[in-house]
């Protein structure tokens, strides 16, 4: 009997120690994983003081800073860019507004790949329209169409014909600046997508967001 | 009827450690998201619901294994209901704040649409497995545990 409790005994230390190891090991792995990496490459025009966001129009002051946090998997971001997409293009062309890209990856490994895609896009000079590709082939969320190769084809559709596209997505050259940009969204506390800053303070949801003229008005004002 | 309340105590831990073991797996391996929906309550400073977005998953994961097999359940039973009394003091003021949030109890979470909340029964689904922990803090034998 009393060897027999002796054995329960070991046991239960040894499920104990199973248990607490996997929570330790869980907690720290997700916590190191989550950290902002200072040795990321970063892509063409993405700047770290500007949360490592692909930034158009950098050079210009005295215009209104618009900052869109986004998920590419978002039905409701790409509802977002049917309605104001070309609004936006125009003022990065037309320089009216400086115009900060913060693409976030919270809904699953597509959004991880596809943000990664638009980075590489990004060093081709090729960021918008990628975008745009990306959100007129937007499957359902962590539908598994979004392969890398499904989005090196995407490629073509805008417009690159480099080769180091190719090998930059599927080399996911820069999964570990999207981890970046998720870490900086978590710190300025972006909660839903997309979400839009105008000089530093978020526009009104309930009514800026999806009226064009009241989304317009809201960037026009600064 | 005293020789059930075992049996009454197996259920309790099953239905409680199963509830905890799914939630926080099914969150542990999205921090983003898990981090969002801590933040989204807007109670805590942010740094520190980052932080508890990341740590509380794989806790509710641990308290769900030891109620599982049965070893430590009053100290499991009692993170396991203290959680969910703060669950719904954290889900109580967001309805009453009128945030638009999902719990995020299970995966999901940050803000939803204003028609899109479950205050009501996210809030009684929590008291529910709340009563199942302080039953379990009250009677800890039960049937099939690995502890005495």
């Amino acid at each position: 009997m009393a060897q027999q409790s002796g054995g329960d005994k070991v046991t239960r230390y040894i499920v104990i120690a199973m248990v607490t190891l996997v929570v330790a090991v869980g907690v720290i792995f997700s916590l190191v994983g989550n950290k902002s990496s200072g040795s990321a490459q970063l892509p063409l025009n993405a700047s770290k003081s500007d949360g490592y966001g692909i930034v158009f129009n950098s050079e210009l002051s005295g215009v209104p800073v618009v900052d869109i946090w986004e998920d590419f998997q978002c039905p409701v971001c790409a509802q977002f860019e049917g309605l104001n997409g070309t609004y936006i293009d125009s003022i990065i062309k037309e320089k009216k507004a400086k115009v900060i890209y913060h693409p976030l990856s919270f809904i699953g490994p597509e959004s991880v790949r596809a943000a990664n895609a638009s980075a590489c896009a990004a060093d081709e000079g090729k960021y918008l329209d990628y975008h745009r590709f990306l959100y007129t082939n937007q499957p359902a969320e962590n539908s598994g169409k979004w392969t890398n190769a499904y989005l090196v084809v995407g490629g073509v559709a805008a417009g690159i014909s480099s080769s180091k596209f190719e090998a930059c997505v599927n080399d996911s050259k820069y999964d570990s600046w999207v981890n970046n940009i998720a870490a900086d969204g978590a710190q300025k506390n972006i909660n839903s997508t997309p979400t839009v800053f105008v000089n530093g303070k978020e526009i009104d949801r309930k009514t800026q967001y999806f009226d064009a003229a009241a989304f317009t008005a809201a960037i026009e004002k600064g | 009827m005293k020789k059930y309340l075992p049996w009454v105590g197996l259920l309790a831990r099953l239905v409680l450690g199963g509830v905890l073991l799914l939630a926080g797996y099914l969150k542990a391996f999205s921090p983003d998201k898990s981090q969002m929906a801590v933040r989204a309550y807007e109670i805590l400073p942010i740094s520190v619901a980052n932080f508890l977005g990341i740590i509380l998953p794989w806790l509710e994961i641990g308290a769900g294994l030891l109620l599982l097999v049965g070893l430590g359940i009053r100290y499991a039973s009692i993170f396991g209901s203290v959680l969910m009394l703060i669950f719904v003091i954290a889900i109580s003021q967001a309805w009453a704040r009128g945030l638009s949030i999902d719990c995020g109890c299970f995966g999901g979470g940050g803000k939803v649409a204003p028609g899109e909340t479950k205050y009501l029964s996210e809030i009684l689904r929590d008291l529910g497995l709340a009563a199942l922990g302080i039953y379990l803090i009250r009677y800890p034998k039960t049937r099939f545990a690995l502890e005495k």
